[in-house]
């Protein structure tokens, strides 16, 4: 087993379409206030045009569907799960089918519709972000958003560092397991096979060292802000700075469009 | 030397090892639930450094957990599985365990931390699970039994494995996890 081929951290996609160009603000923005239509939608016809606009979504972002479809197996059981539940136990409406001892009824029908476009939507819009957005981005993205929260006081810059040097070190840190794993392998451990006791024994002779040479970069790291002078965000330049573009303008527009075909729907 | 750096990049890395220890199943139980080494991190920083700093290693990594693809069903639900719950673990240091404690009262502290800590997570997963499965689940289903029985049945074994790790770790490497302002 190698553990960098097997274990995949993120599932950023890099690309050059439209979705991926935006600025990582407005994606944020636009998929905190799509979720927000989602729950505003109370129609299956509602649902409809929003999982129209995601599927166009995936068509432009240029992304082999097999990927989004790996997002949604985490939670296909539970879909399904609860798609069995209303149509077993929701005895409303019309008598559509009957075998022995089941039952269907049409506003059970209904509400298995209803709710599996919804998770669909909520799930695929999720992934889509997480896809077509580097972390390093999203974490830029998300620091600038939240900068006027440094006026209570809180420390905004900190912590997106922090998040920063975070996600620059999970590979790191994965590099560095793999070697130990091998090295311990090579004396005869077994993490794969045997007794679930005996396998976390096991792990202990991996975290162990893992947690000393992570103490250790820590160290080193903390040494090496210090004597190149880091004195926490206040001045501090970028080497990118990204901006706003047509493109964002452009998705502002789509939302509104949304925005307004779902009131008028809801309306009705 | 600036504290406040190095607990910054404590932080930071502690948060890094705690999402990779999440992607190394010990076990895989269906139907989801998989027990993972993920809290063991965040409650030794907590035995290190107190409760804050553990508190934002945790937030941090629900936070990464979410940019690196998690799944959203729903806004309250994406924010008290995540970054609330992990944070929430940093509570283990209401425990102090000091160098003069013998090594079954240093366990046994480090098992109390744990398993205070652990029902905070419990506490807002049950939440969650409560508040989004009953937008999904038909009206006549008891959402609350649901919820606290799916977040058991990972979160125990979990955190008993997190336990016996974390004691192992204590014996093995005191100094690196005894609060040094006392």
């Amino acid at each position: 087993m190698n553990l960098s081929q097997y274990m995949v951290i993120g599932r950023y996609i890099p690309g050059n379409s439209y979705i991926h160009l935006l600025d990582a603000r407005s994606k944020l923005i636009f998929v905190f206030l799509y979720i927000f239509l989602v729950f505003l939608t109370n129609s299956i016809l509602g649902y409809l045009i929003l999982l129209s606009f995601i599927i166009i979504g995936i068509l432009i972002s240029k992304i082999p569907i097999s990927y989004y479809v790996k997002g949604i197996m985490p939670i296909f059981l539970i879909i399904l799960f609860t798609i069995i539940l209303h149509l077993t136990t929701n005895k409303a409406g019309d008598l559509v089918f009957q075998w022995k001892w089941i039952e269907i009824y049409s506003q059970g029908i209904e509400q298995a519709v209803f709710i599996t476009l919804r998770l669909l939507i909520l799930v695929i819009i999720a992934s889509m972000l997480t896809l077509t957005t580097s972390p390093i981005d999203l974490t830029m993205g998300l620091e600038r958003i939240l900068n006027p929260l440094k006026r209570v006081n809180l420390p905004i810059h900190e912590l997106a560092l922090m998040m920063s040097i975070s996600l620059r070190f999970i590979p790191t840190l994965v590099d560095e397991a793999d070697k130990i794993m091998k090295a311990q392998k090579a004396r005869g451990a077994n993490f794969e096979t045997g007794p679930i006791h005996k396998r976390v024994i096991n792990m202990i002779a991996i975290i162990i060292p893992l947690f000393i040479s992570a103490f250790k970069r820590a160290d080193e790291l903390a040494i090496a802000m210090e004597s190149r002078g880091y004195r926490g965000g206040e001045g501090r330049t970028r080497l990118r700075v990204s901006v706003f573009t047509w493109r964002d303008l452009l998705l502002l527009l789509i939302f509104s469009v949304l925005l307004i075909t779902i009131l008028s729907i809801r309306g009705l | 030397m600036n504290n406040r750096i190095r607990i910054m990049t404590e932080i930071a890395i502690i948060a890094a090892l705690a999402v990779l220890l999440n992607a190394i199943k010990v076990y895989e139980a269906p139907f989801g639930g998989s027990v993972s080494l993920v809290m063991v991190p965040i409650f030794l920083l907590a035995f290190r450094r107190g409760i804050v700093p553990a508190i934002i290693a945790g937030a941090l990594t629900g936070t990464i957990k979410i940019i690196l693809g998690a799944y959203i069903v729903h806004p309250v639900q994406f924010l008290l599985d995540y970054p609330v719950a992990f944070a929430l673990l940093g509570f283990a240091g209401i425990v102090k365990i000091n160098k003069n404690l013998s090594l079954k009262q240093k366990s046994i502290y480090l098992t109390i931390g744990i398993i205070f800590a652990s029902s905070l997570r419990l506490l807002s997963h049950f939440v969650s699970g409560v508040i989004w499965f009953g937008q999904y689940a038909p009206e006549n289903m008891n959402v609350y039994l649901y919820s606290l029985l799916y977040n058991l049945y990972y979160l125990v074994p979990e955190m008993i494995i997190s336990i016996i790790v974390s004691i192992f770790i204590i014996n093995k490497i005191p100094n690196f996890f005894i609060r040094e302002d006392n």
